[in-house]
């Protein structure tokens, strides 16, 4: 499972998630009220939190299609950064 | 003159009738324009964008229209919204010529519905290949190098919409798309949708001579009763030729959002009411950073609002 951080991050782009209903990793994030703007936003946001850059094979809408892929994304990122 | 509140109308784009339906048929400002547009269409407008299929049917297009206006109205009820000057970027134009007063609503109706067989007609025998790519975050000399790889493959392309820093939409052969998708990854960008019919390019002007002569001509354009900003160049509008050019120059001229944001700044304008239902003029940065956001959603006027007390 993700970091804090990472929830505090996508939380506020998910309108359609109440405050205390648990993001899971199957979950679409477009369901949840994701929509193109807000993933534009969302990338600059994780970016920011992270230190990392989406590159590449990370820059297409599928990143964003769920928490568990999008979480898979940064983690593979902080992984490359790291080593 | 100074023009403190600007109204927008936003571009089109998919909006689901299960999202707009109640607002359609229960919200007393949109069922008044709901009753005129279906006397000016000789069906029922509701009925035609429940049953009709894709995202940008007639009926469809009509609806986001009325929603539009209806979403102005309420505004100006409940939100106090008084706009000195107004703008309609891309399929807003229409929204635009119809809250100003250079067409009759019924006339702006009907244009509108026209104007989309035309385009059905048009794009279902030319140009058949080429589709609308929009993309964010593009720094412009790596958009440059690619763009300029096009040129020298011989492929068609051009910049139909210029939405903020970065955020373009490019028209190109659907062939290629999957090609300019990689090359924008490799600078950064992130390719958003691809669109389709097309719009906004050089590349129409028959389609835009085919409007003309079997849409447009037939209406009658007034001066607008509140200045128009161009959505092309950002030029300030005050007669009914002006705005009618500005509606052909709609098929075959690029869009640009940063040309109308500086032409409303530079009008003294503050504070931007957005009507209708939009995902993007009012929440890009060029726009929040510029100007107080006013967002007028059909969602919005159909939330319950708490009665004021008077002091």
């Amino acid at each position: 499972m993700w970091d804090d951080r990472f929830e505090e991050t996508v939380r506020p782009f998910l309108p359609f998630l109440a405050p205390r209903q648990q993001l899971t990793p199957e979950d679409g994030l477009k369901d949840l009220g994701l929509d193109s703007l807000g993933t534009v936003q969302l990338l600059g946001t994780l970016e920011d939190a992270y230190q990392v850059r989406f590159r590449d094979s990370a820059l297409t809408m599928d990143t964003f299609r769920t928490a568990g892929v999008l979480w898979d994304t940064v983690q593979g990122m902080l992984h490359t950064t790291a080593s | 003159m100074a023009h403190d509140t600007a109204l927008v109308f936003p571009g089109m784009g998919p909006v689901p009738f299960a999202e707009v339906g109640r607002f359609m048929v229960a919200s007393p400002f949109a069922r008044d324009l709901v009753d005129i547009a279906d006397d000016a269409l000789g069906y029922s407008l509701v009925d035609a964008f429940r049953t009709s299929p894709g995202d940008y049917s007639e009926a469809a297009q009509v609806a986001f229209l009325v929603n539009c206006l209806a979403c102005a109205h309420w505004a100006r009820a409940h939100l106090g919204i008084e706009p000195g000057i107004v703008a309609g970027p891309s399929f807003g134009e229409k929204a635009a010529l119809a809250h100003t007063g250079a067409l009759e609503l019924p006339d702006a109706i009907r244009l509108t519905a026209e104007i989309a067989r035309c385009l059905e007609e048009y794009f279902a025998t030319e140009h058949r290949d080429i589709v609308t790519l929009s993309f964010v975050r593009a720094p412009r000399d790596g958009l440059d190098a690619i763009l300029a790889d096009l040129d020298e493959a011989g492929e068609w392309h051009e910049i139909s919409c210029h939405i903020d820093d970065g955020f373009l939409m490019v028209s190109l052969s659907e062939h290629r798309v999957t090609w300019m998708e990689e090359r924008l990854r490799g600078i950064g960008s992130l390719p958003l949708y691809t669109m389709r019919p097309p719009m906004h390019a050089s590349a129409f002007r028959s389609l835009r001579a085919k409007a003309e002569r079997e849409v447009v001509s037939r209406y009658t354009f007034a001066d607008p009763s509140l200045p128009v900003v161009a959505d092309q160049d950002g030029r300030v509008l005050r007669t009914g030729q002006e705005v009618r050019t500005m509606l052909l120059d709609g098929f075959d001229h690029p869009m640009s959002w940063p040309s109308v944001t500086t032409a409303l700044k530079e009008a003294g304008v503050r504070r931007l009411c957005v009507a209708g239902p939009d995902s993007l003029f009012g929440r890009v940065p060029r726009t929040t950073r510029t100007f107080d956001v006013v967002a007028a959603p059909p969602r919005l006027a159909m939330t319950p609002r708490r009665r004021t007390r008077a002091a």
